[in-house]
């Protein structure tokens, strides 16, 4: 039998389309992001030998600026920083894989309080006080803010350089807002009131958008409402507090809600619940600070200039802190690293440089004291405000399975499937069960 | 209809059933054609909703209620694809793992194929039985301890890594589909070349290959296909130097608008030579299906 | 053929499967019996993997929700791949378009297509399915939240994606139905129906079976189009086998390698006790060859 022709030449165009693919895949400078980023000093020694850093960021507007300046300004000569897309849950499983064991995929990666505690007890990264003290002329370092060293330490030490913090802000429609003579929410309550007003008058029939993801977020939306109690999972001493008041309080708290927003919420990521404001099905979402500056940039949306930004709600009025969680990012050089850690320090440490930091705002609130105004950007003055009233929570190596573990059942009492009391019974056994295996 | 078949009644025997059967079946294929074309447009939705919001301007890509006119279709995403990720290198490595992967099943699945075609006994039974299970493993059973064991070999994170396993992976299901084409090779043909002086394994690449071409070529494309579509192994077998496309769709998604955009435009990319294969192809892949794997 | 010549031309294909299929296996195996992370040794602890398995209620919904979707998507790809098959056998200039048409879905990658699958139903991305359900009926579907709606939607993508494959296999298969047969029933007065149901079904018996077989097996092992589509699809019931696997074995950082292993063995178990009747089938045959 012939070899049929057309087949011949679809195979052959295929063969050059690869090619030429090949070829200029080295050609086209194909670097994310990079472009445009911002240059600073990045004056590390040079190695003898012609090296690649393995940079692991998840994307999103607030990291990247310093990953992208990190990647541009100290790529040069031998030194070729490579930074490939990756989304928050690909980061989380990636620096999961890259820690263990004796080698690893990347030589810098990012890191948040929440996980430093149990990477730096696993010893899965290095301590940076010493490179710190080093550094701390040259890149100025003594003007990081100690509240967000603090979050990036364990028992005592420093394991990630911090970059930038993220705290909840609440975003809401201020045309909407303006036309029913709406002011933003202080409480819950007045959230829920703002909603009503909405949906009899607004138009919108679920004014509120939250990122309650069950396989993801809700369980950080939960912490935050403990938090605005003055509670967290884990007390000083490591016991879980799923049982306590504040637990209760911050469910019921949360379960309120649930009226006012889309019935599919436990299915929205923090992208879900901008496209909810994108699209104006909803009039007000809070989210990290990260995701902010997204919805102030009008080619994502036409709705760009109606929105404005002011500091979440509390609770319930007299709790003594908002709803909101404090996260802090910030760079970790991995233990299993084969380069040198003095030449990624400093790399890590331009990126979070004076210049860089001015360059991120107003995407990110980096972790400088001093740089974001209240006219940095139109969420800053919400950002202001909010992280002094954010509670601080010491980090702890247990904190990450805790969370994991009571996320499905947190999930069953937010859908009502299970009752609040039998599943904050529920959510402490198991939560115990994860502290004693870790 | 009635009149016709009652018209035809009257005639001959043998022509009284064709030609109202022609009739007839026009009408009906007519409706099983427009029934197809519906068909295939519905199967053919998510694509095109897919290119529909890539080559949307940003802030109406995804609104609601969607956006059906009044908008400057643009090839942004594309541009920004190209200009602003490595997605020609993913698109590389991905071509590199379909084809490597591709060659190397058929250059080992073809002789085990013919042995297993032309000794029908009890070893090749179990054997053949033996690839079916393996067909059937969940690809976690295999994938994870193929993650251990590559990086302590030193190969994790290679094209040749992946390669290889979805060669094993494939195994198979090309053992298989290409026993039973060779089935269809009468036996006497194989003695024939024999007598003339070829060895079992010349004979092989000189008469049965040639005659296996339809064949080969339909298992050839499957394998590629697979390969070329392979997400799970891919995402744990790869990492920053030989990541393919669908991993990297993966990471696109979940995060700004401009880059789920881009994503929806890589895989554009990745399926429009595809299609364009399986328009070439699929004349050849029904020849090829019905001339062998179908007794199996 | 010599036992000799069989062994050389066996010996490649066997070798890499053993090598890259056996090999992990065992170690699956192995690592199912104890508490293990990835990079670090693990500690036997004998059965335990097995009877925390054994004793989730988790684990039960994932295989009584796969052999679900397994049983319905195989039905519906049967009939239907029948169905389209025999149209598309009648067809003629316009085939190639709609046949290369339908392969479209087949070809994208399962996860990219389950993606754009859900962007039809998802409102923050347009969901042009929920305008067009509504327009016509006034119901609004919560097709992620709900278990049925969501299993119909599961269910719709699954068929979506694996129903090209199989129509292109039952078409070859009807390809090779000699024309004869079909005379000759026409001419004993067979229906349409009898002449399918007696006379072209049995003679593509083979080609069902494989169809059959292939699909029982792929949707077994569902897996990544569940992420986009079924978000909470353990608080809903609709978790499969493979994606709890993924859960406690990879995602989020989890690392319980042993557990997540322990569950793969018993879903080989399971896959190969759906697959029994197909064993003995061909067992049957070789004894009856030899």
């Amino acid at each position: 039998m012939q070899f049929p022709r057309h087949l011949r030449a679809g195979i052959a165009a295929l063969t050059i389309a690869a090619s030429v693919a090949g070829v200029t895949a080295c050609g086209a400078g194909s670097r994310t992001g990079a472009q445009n980023a911002t240059a600073v000093e990045c004056d590390y020694t040079m190695p003898k030998e012609s090296t690649t850093v393995n940079v692991l960021a998840y994307n999103s507007s607030a990291i990247d600026p310093f990953t992208n300046t990190m990647v541009k300004s100290c790529t040069r000569d031998k030194v070729t920083l490579k930074h490939d897309p990756i989304d928050f849950g690909g980061q989380v499983t990636k620096t999961t894989a890259t820690l263990a064991g004796d080698t690893g995929s990347y030589d810098i990666i990012e890191t948040y309080g929440f996980v430093v505690p149990g990477f730096a007890a696993n010893g899965g990264i290095v301590p940076l006080d010493d490179y710190v003290a080093k550094y701390k002329d040259k890149y100025k370092l003594d003007a990081l803010s100690s509240q967000m060293r603090e979050a990036m330490s364990y028992n005592g030490k420093l394991y990630g350089l911090p970059m930038q913090a993220q705290m909840f802000i609440l975003a809401y429609r201020k045309d909407v807002f303006d036309k029913l003579g709406l002011k933003p929410p202080t409480t819950f309550a007045e959230m829920i009131a703002a909603a009503q007003t909405i949906q009899a008058q607004g138009g919108i029939k679920y004014p509120i958008a939250l990122p309650w993801n069950a396989t993801a977020d809700i369980t950080t939306s939960y912490q935050a409402a403990m938090n605005s109690y003055g509670t967290d999972f884990l007390d000083r001493s490591g016991k879980p507090q799923f049982t306590s008041d504040a637990s209760r309080k911050a469910l019921e708290g949360l379960k309120s809600l649930l009226p006012y927003m889309d019935p599919q919420v436990t299915t929205f990521d923090q992208p879900k619940v901008q496209q909810q404001m994108f699209n104006g099905t909803a009039a007000m979402a809070i989210m990290f600070s990260g995701r902010m500056n997204d919805l102030t940039i009008p080619t994502n949306t036409k709705l760009a200039n109606d929105f404005a930004f002011a500091a979440p709600p509390a609770v319930a009025a007299g709790a003594p802190y908002l709803y909101s969680r404090l996260s802090v990012d910030g760079w970790s050089i991995p233990k299993n690293t084969k380069l040198d850690k003095d030449m990624l320090f400093q790399m890590i440490a331009s990126s979070v440089s004076e210049d860089a930091s001015k360059a991120a705002v107003p995407a990110a609130y980096p972790a400088r004291s001093g740089m974001v105004g209240d006219n940095s950007s139109k969420y800053a003055t919400a950002a202001n405000g909010t992280i002094g009233k954010t509670m601080p929570t010491p980090g702890n190596p247990a904190a990450a399975p805790v969370t994991n573990a009571i996320r499905p059942v947190l999930v069953q009492i937010i859908t009502g499937k299970v009752d609040v009391e039998a599943g904050m019974q529920q959510m402490q056994a198991l939560a115990e069960k994860a502290a004693a295996g870790n | 209809m009635i009149a016709d078949t009652a018209k035809a009644s009257t005639l001959p025997p043998r022509t009284s059933v064709k030609k109202p059967r022609r009739r007839r079946r026009n009408r009906g294929s007519r409706t099983a054609a427009v029934l197809l074309l519906l068909t295939s447009v519905l199967m053919l939705a998510p694509f095109i909703w897919t290119a529909l919001s890539v080559t949307k301007p940003t802030d109406v890509a995804f609104a609601n209620p969607p956006v059906l006119s009044g908008y400057t279709p643009t090839l942004q995403a594309f541009r920004d694809l190209w200009e602003t990720t490595y997605f020609a290198q993913y698109l590389t490595n991905t071509l590199v793992v379909a084809v490597m992967s591709t060659v190397v099943a058929l250059v080992i699945g073809i002789p085990a194929a013919y042995a297993l075609s032309r000794s029908p006994g009890y070893v090749s039974a179990i054997l053949l039985l033996l690839a079916l299970v393996f067909r059937s493993l969940p690809r976690f059973s295999v994938v994870l301890p193929m993650y251990e064991i590559s990086k302590a070999l030193g190969i994790y994170d290679t094209t040749f890594a992946l390669a290889a396993a979805l060669v094993a992976i494939n195994q198979p299901f090309t053992i298989w589909l290409l026993r039973n084409f060779f089935a269809e090779i009468p036996k006497e043909l194989d003695e024939a070349a024999m007598i003339d002086g070829c060895t079992r394994v010349g004979m092989l690449y000189r008469v049965m290959i040639p005659l296996m071409r339809p064949g080969i070529l339909t298992a050839g494309i499957f394998v590629f296909l697979f390969a070329f579509q392979e997400y799970l192994t891919a995402l744990v077998l790869t990492d920053t130097s030989s990541k393919t496309v669908p991993v990297f769709i993966t990471t696109q998604l979940g995060q700004t608008l401009p880059m789920l955009q881009q994503a929806g435009a890589a895989a554009m990319l990745l399926t429009l030579p595809v299609i364009a294969i399986s328009f070439i192809a699929q004349k050849y892949l029904v020849a090829g299906l019905s001339e062998g794997s179908v007794k199996g | 053929m010599r036992r000799r010549e069989f062994t050389l031309l066996m010996a490649p294909s066997l070798l890499v499967m053993v090598g890259l299929l056996v090999v992990p296996l065992v170690r699956t195996i192995q690592w199912s019996f104890q508490k293990v992370q990835y990079g670090t040794p693990g500690e036997f602890i004998g059965l335990k993997n097995y009877s925390q398995a054994l004793s989730d209620p988790r684990f039960g919904r994932a295989v009584l929700f796969t052999l679900l979707l397994t049983v319905v998507v195989t039905v519906a790809i049967l009939v239907l791949g029948y169905l389209v098959a025999t149209g598309m056998n009648g067809l003629g200039k316009l085939r190639p378009v709609v046949l290369g048409a339908m392969l479209v879905a087949y070809v994208l990658p399962n996860v990219v297509g389950a993606v754009s699958f859900s962007w039809l139903v998802d409102e923050n991305f347009g969901g042009v399915v929920n305008y067009v359900i509504h327009a016509l009926t006034g119901a609004d579907v919560l097709w992620f939240t709900e278990t049925w709606p969501n299993r119909i939607l599961l269910i719709a993508h699954t068929v979506w994606h694996l129903l090209p494959f199989s129509m292109l296999m039952i078409l070859a298969g009807l390809q090779g139905v000699p024309a004869e047969l079909r005379e000759a029933a026409k001419i004993d007065g067979a229906t349409a129906w009898t002449t399918h149901r007696y006379v072209i079904i049995p003679t593509i018996r083979g080609v069902l079976g494989f169809v059959c077989l292939i699909t029982i097996m792929d949707v077994l092992r569902t897996f990544d189009s569940l992420i986009p589509l079924s978000p909470q699809a353990d608080a809903i019931g609709n978790e499969s086998i493979m994606l709890y696997v993924f859960d406690v074995a990879f995602r989020n950082g989890s690392q319980q390698l042993g557990l997540g292993s322990a569950i793969n063995v018993l879903s080989i178990l399971l896959i190969l006790a759906c697959l029994f009747p197909f064993i003995r089938g061909l067992l049957k045959e070789a004894k009856a060859k030899a």
